[in-house]
């Protein structure tokens, strides 16, 4: 070291002719090594160190280098980690290292002859050894990669929990912690939760009876059975894929534009979940509909498949074009896909190796390249003819229309010459001076302004500087005249044209050929690694997966088929497990993993492993089949407990791991409203269609971008239909849902939040709609049970909550309703504000 | 305030429901229970000014007298030149002149003679970029970090990192221009990921400032006291079951917070008892400056009872007037900095002299700037390579000018500070730690700045 300083300082005195060869051959390779991978094409941060000119251009936080002067220079105060951010991230350099920079910045920081063979190579060296992250034995050995192995359940002393596996698993685990299972619920509190579960809304006193009054032994599983058989099944747990899904009804951003046929794939949910579509065919119709189709398939089912396609439309789209925009679109479709149904956030290895998770970043930019190919697809609910038909219709009349704009053009175009010769007179005078200098003598900057000029007077539809009503002020009686027949012609001819057919909103590939896409270095869209293949999740494929060959005359990649048939393989080891585990989540209150969409080192380790595994093996054997789930699942004793507290067990598991009580669940916002819905007797129960605009006050739509919302007043019957059918728009939230912790339709959510706040009060106590269905409910109990207090409390309590008052509940009660004919609609409201409402028992 | 309020609810026998004990765990149970800060920092509350649209910053705090040199001229060696728009021009000078003001001798334009004798007390950061130059991105970026949607707001960040002072009003608080919201809507104060109580609320600058605040017409207050009266009553018999459940009474404990929110929701926006001389430092009573005034002198009521964010926009969406002067750049800038130059600066004075100008943290700022070029003749296109805010009030140091643009305006050259640069600074200024304050989701510890961010030291006092 000290060596090389001296020969430095002689440079310094000029006693030697600075010839600094060694020092930048050395000093370029330095940062060849350790820099160039973030600041090398990847520009991190905009610095680009690998040649002089982009060096010294330095990058958005300004020069990095100044020559001569380490001291000053920012790369120098960083990697001495004098400046923060220190660099390189997470480690110093050598000495050495920093010494010869050090002298290499002093001498002016020149670099050498670089060989451009070479410097590829190295960085192409480089950038392989970034796309290499081997994975270990071990952490193949982590347990959600490896197979689901289904043990057998253990043996308990009590005879009852011995039938269902699941009694067995859970009981000898809630044991060895010296747990005691909470008591049998009793019957009116076990169909108000297999209800609420199964369909998302409260049963009717008639509902209630039967069930009590029903004593045979199967009277439960036959309830169960009923309850899966309703339509309502699959307009409650297809809100639940929804959050998954991103679901939403807008664009999302600026324009926020409506999806007035996104519906149709909240209908495929619907229907997928009451026909108890298997599990393995549901991911494979979502993620590669398009790709399963043949001559042969029957229209109604390719229909569907189509339609399924739209999970991966539903993001938000309009934040950005260009390569950038297509990234980030693609990130939601690789972040979601991959959350929904492998439970992993390989989305987190867009820039980097996941730094949890063995999920190296060229895993990332494989599973993108499976959509890398695909284009948005508006796909017609008719037939070829008919979208001829439509096409050659509008043309007809487009043509019709070309004299009429022709004339109408000829007959403004004097007034606007005219328009434009004084708008011009009233620039300033560069500008005028511009104008008024010939084509071929005019400077760059004239050029450019007489560019604009032209296009701003002469076709500018948003500053209107000359716009049709000035022109046609001008005009003589006459001319006005004809100027508004042509304008009425053209507009007749316009209503002529026909209705666009119905649409939905699919995904299919560009072709057969699929689009190159390529490793990303530090996720920036111009640091172009290498080309990439389809490819799955390394560490959960034991062999490596072979993607299938699209057959002659395919009109996609079918590497969405590939992906498909990977995901939704029974050798998967974690679709079964994560799809197993939602199952739960929703009837337990919590997964058996608590983070049901990161099976991970980062979310929550499972409470019950073995029965985790014994779930997701039956789930395969089973035929995929969801319904099967929630007979296994409901039939158990676990199921069936108390939600009551119990000191002991709260002492020793606060937080139910072991699942030794039934939790309570705040039913959800959308719940919520359909209960009062229910309860007020104006549900409409008609399944499907196009979204509902229920009302919501101007105070909050104003802040959107389009202050349109097409609200429905609170008493009118078109809105009473279940929360499934509210238009959801990214930029104005329906306010009950907003304040009850819906997602935010924009990410993939997998847990809602469960938030007690007092805006969701205020809302309960103040809202019209509330306040509407109140008086509905109010209206409803006056006519069936008559005008004595005691009997409109009695079947108030009936319908809001399934059972008979308690006495003193009772006496307060009526007195309450007894004091003014208008307490008892007050009185109802007060039902949809009590817990027990808004709890699942 | 509290003992006015105090009256009607004591008869509601919350307290005989829950014990002392219990209530107290509500309290603390409720996510917007005051937490403390992790630096210490002078700034309790932020007040921000979000001029949407984009205010040309070569027009108001950043002179670039090289624009009247070179007028016409295209404009070159500043790398390539992007107009969001299409068909840039050449150099258009300002329609403004410039001063110095203060003892710092900082540089305002003619547009801000209020603001401007406050030079002293705002912090300029002339060298700003944003990754972003259409409005929704950008929106998204400075409200949220990420020029994509679903990420929480910098208020909803700050109040769950401190919570609020006041359980009796919402810890966040936006008002929109009387014109019309920002284009996104909502999810520009959105919680994004986190749980509803950090999400903006906005208020409405009259009449009942939250839709749903007050209960129906034909209900008097002493049959809303009645009815949450018979709630509780009926409530109780569930919460016997499930006593160890602090959920269920944490419910029943924002029935309470939400008859007291009714009235001091309405009181806290309520100026009519403001003075003459308050009414006048904002131009309350001038049409031109009566809105915002409004909103700014709402904004410190709100701040002096204890909210923890505010945020005011100036200028509506696409469809209303807004900063966004793609053409007449003058009528555009005169009109929205005359509407808002005098509010702001009564905002700081009004402030200083409450003692509150040291706990509250003002943020004046766009999405982005505009170009030194011109577009439609007389407009200037978005530009987010370079841009000024301003920062004033508790732990700022006042008369500052931090960085540089280009000698155009173009590009921040000198010291570039991105969004990320100024959203750590914020959350700094009010006692939070960029990098430590963390909110998990789906796996990942996320932060307002990602993996990004310095602080700005030179604007911290």
């Amino acid at each position: 070291m000290f060596h090389r300083r001296s020969v430095a300082s002689l440079f310094a005195c000029g006693l030697l002719l600075p010839i600094p060869v060694l020092h930048a051959a050395d000093a370029y390779s330095i940062l060849q090594k350790n820099c160039f991978v973030c600041h090398g094409a990847a520009k991190t941060s905009g610095l680009d160190l690998r040649t002089s000119d982009s060096m010294l251009a330095g990058g958005m936080h300004g020069a990095v280098i100044v020559p001569s002067d380490p001291e000053q220079s920012r790369l120098y105060k960083l990697i001495t980690h004098v400046a923060e951010p220190a660099m390189p991230p997470g480690k110093k350099l050598a000495d050495d290292d920093i010494e010869t920079l050090r002298i290499w910045i002093e001498a002016g920081a020149p670099y050498p002859k670089i060989d451009a063979k070479q410097a590829d190579a190295a960085e192409k060296a480089a950038q392989a050894k970034l796309e290499e992250r081997p994975i270990t034995e071990s952490e193949r050995n982590y347990w959600a990669f490896r197979p689901v192995h289904a043990s057998a359940p253990p043996k308990v002393a009590e005879a009852a929990w011995n039938i269902n596996p699941i009694d067995a698993f859970a009981l000898s685990a809630m044991k060895a912690k010296g747990l005691k299972p909470s008591p049998r619920a009793d019957k009116r509190t076990l169909v108000r939760r297999a209800y609420i579960d199964l369909t998302g809304l409260p049963p009717t006193p008639a509902d209630i009876d039967a069930f009590v009054k029903d004593s045979s032994p199967d009277a439960w599983p036959k309830l169960i059975d009923q309850l899966l058989a309703s339509p309502a099944y699959g307009e409650r747990w297809a809100r639940h894929w929804m959050d998954l899904a991103r679901y939403a009804d807008s664009d999302g951003f600026e324009f926020d534009k409506d999806r007035p046929e996104a519906w149709r794939y909240r209908d495929y949910l619907v229907n997928a979940f009451n026909s108890d579509k298997p599990y393995d065919k549901f991911i494979k119709e979502q993620l590669a509909g398009d790709e399963y189709i043949t001559k042969d398939t029957p229209p109604d089912i390719a229909r569907e498949s189509i339609i399924a396609t739209g999970f991966l439309r539903l993001g938000p789209s309009g934040g950005g074009g260009g390569e950038r925009g297509k990234q980030d679109s693609l990130d939601d479709i690789v972040a979601t896909t991959s959350m929904t149904f492998i439970g992993m956030t390989v989305g987190c290895a867009r820039c980097h190796n996941h730094k949890f998770d063995p999920i190296p970043q060229k895993d990332y930019y494989r599973i993108q390249s499976v959509f890398y190919s695909t284009r948005p697809y508006t796909y017609p609910l008719v037939g070829a003819t008919d979208v001829a038909k439509y096409r050659a219709e509008v043309n007809r009349i487009t043509e019709l229309q070309r004299p009429f704009r022709k004339a109408k053009a000829d007959l403004e175009a004097p007034y606007q010459k005219k328009l434009i010769d004084e708008a011009i007179s009233k620039l300033p005078d560069y500008m005028q001076e511009a104008w008024r200098t010939p084509a071929d003598k005019r400077t760059d900057g004239q050029k450019l302004n007489v560019q604009q000029i032209e296009k701003t007077l002469t076709n500018d539809t948003l500053a209107h500087k000359i716009d049709e009503p000035m022109i046609v002020s001008l005009m003589t009686e006459e001319e006005r005249k004809k100027h508004q027949e042509l304008n009425d012609k053209i507009e007749e001819l316009e209503t002529q044209k026909p209705a666009m057919y119905p649409t939905a909103m699919a995904i299919t590939d560009s072709g057969p050929t699929p689009q190159s896409s390529y490793f990303l270095m530090r996720g920036v869209p111009d640091a172009k690694g290498s080309l990439m293949q389809p490819g799955v999740l390394t560490v959960a494929s034991a062999v490596e997966y072979i993607f299938p060959k699209a057959p002659e005359g395919a009109q996609t990649t079918w590497r969405r088929r590939g992906f498909a048939e990977w995901v939704a393989s029974p050798d998967n080891p974690l679709t079964p497990r994560v799809m197993v585990n939602r199952i739960w989540q929703h009837h337990f209150g919590e997964g058996i993993v608590r983070t049901p969409s990161n099976f991970g080192k980062m979310g929550e380790q499972p409470s019950h492993p073995q029965l985790l595994d014994w779930l997701a093996a039956q789930f395969v054997q089973k035929g995929w089949s969801m319904k099967a789930m929630h007979r296994l699942m409901m039939n158990s004793e676990l199921y069936q407990m108390s939600s009551n507290d119990n000191m002991a067990d709260v002492s020793i598991d606060p937080e139910n791991r072991l699942f030794w009580r039934m939790p309570r669940e705040r039913v959800e916002a959308e719940v919520l409203r359909d209960s009062m819905l229910a309860v007020s007797g104006k549900l409409d129960r008609k399944l499907g269609g196009a979204c509902i605009f229920p009302y919501i006050s101007p105070d909050i739509f104003q802040g959107s971008s389009h202050r349109t919302w097409p609200g429905k007043a609170d008493d009118d019957p078109a809105t009473f239909r279940r929360s499934i059918y509210v238009f959801s728009k990214r930029s104005i939230r329906y306010p009950l849902f907003e304040a009850y912790d819906q997602p935010n339709l924009i990410n993939t959510c997998d847990r809602r939040n469960r938030s007690t706040i007092s805006p969701q009060a205020l809302l309960l106590m103040n809202n019209n709609f509330i306040i509407t269905q109140a008086n509905f409910f109010a209206e409803r109990v006056r006519k069936e049970a008559g005008s004595a207090p005691a009997a409109q409390v009695e079947l108030a309590f009936q319908l809001a909550l399934g059972r008979a008052p308690t006495p003193s509940e009772k006496t307060s009660s009526v007195a309450y309703v007894s004091a003014n004919p208008k307490r008892l609609a007050e009185f109802c409201q007060a039902m949809f504000n009590l817990n027990e409402f808004a709890y699942r028992p | 305030m509290l003992s006015q309020l105090g009256g009607g609810i004591g008869s509601l026998a919350f307290l005989d429901l829950l014990n002392r004990e219990a209530l107290a765990a509500e309290r603390n149970k409720n996510p917007l229970a005051p937490k403390p800060q992790q630096v210490p920092a002078k700034a309790k509350a932020v007040i921000s000014i979000f001029c949407y649209g984009g205010v040309s910053h070569v027009d108001t705090f950043d002179p670039k007298p090289e624009l009247l040199k070179r007028q016409g001229e295209r404009m070159t060696g500043v790398g390539d030149v992007v107009a969001s728009m299409g068909t840039p021009g050449g150099l258009m000078p300002s329609f403004w002149k410039f001063k110095k003001y203060g003892q710092s001798g900082l540089e305002v334009s003619e547009l801000f003679p209020n603001i401007a004798q406050h030079a002293d007390d705002i912090a300029v950061i002339r060298s700003m970029n944003a990754l972003s130059p259409a409005h929704g991105p950008a929106l998204f970026q400075m409200n949220t970090g990420t020029i994509l949607a679903g990420a929480p707001s910098v208020g909803s960040w700050v109040t769950y990192g401190l919570g609020t002072e006041n359980e009796n009003l919402p810890g966040y608080v936006v008002f929109t221009d009387n014109r019309g919201g920002p284009i996104n809507g909502a999810p520009n104060w959105g919680n994004g990921y986190m749980p509803a109580a950090y999400q903006g609320t906005q208020f409405r600058s009259s009449g009942p400032p939250i839709v749903d605040l007050r209960p129906p017409a034909d209900r008097t207050n002493e049959e809303q006291v009645e009815w949450l009266k018979i709630l509780n009553k009926l409530n109780e018999t569930h919460l016997e079951k499930n006593p160890l459940d602090s959920e269920l009474s944490a419910r029943i404990y924002t029935y309470e917070l939400a008859y007291k929110m009714q009235t001091s929701a309405t009181e806290a926006i309520d100026i009519n008892k403001e003075t003459a001389a308050t009414r006048e430092l904002y131009g309350l009573d001038d049409d031109v400056t009566g809105y915002f005034g409004r909103q700014a002198l709402m904004a410190r009521r709100l701040v002096e009872r204890g909210v923890r964010y505010v945020q005011l926009y100036s200028g509506g969406g696409n469809f209303e007037p807004s900063w966004d002067a793609h053409w007449d750049l003058k009528g555009n800038h005169e009109q929205h900095c005359a509407e808002t130059d005098k509010p702001i600066a009564g905002l700081i004075k009004d402030l200083k002299s409450r003692g509150l100008f040291d706990s509250t943290l003002i943020v004046w700022h766009s999405e982005f700037g505009r170009l030194p070029i011109s577009e439609r003749m007389d407009g200037r296109d978005h530009n987010a390579y370079g841009f000024s805010v301003w920062l004033a009030g508790g732990g700022v140091k006042g008369g500052t000018v931090v960085g540089a643009t280009d000698q155009y305006g173009y590009r921040a050259v000198e010291n570039p500070k991105s969004v990320y640069d100024l959203h750590a600074t914020i959350l700094r200024l009010v006692g939070l730690d960029f990098d430590k304050l963390t909110y998990r989701f789906n796996g990942r510890d996320m932060r307002l700045t990602d993996v990004h961010g310095h602080l700005i030291p030179e604007v911290l006092a």
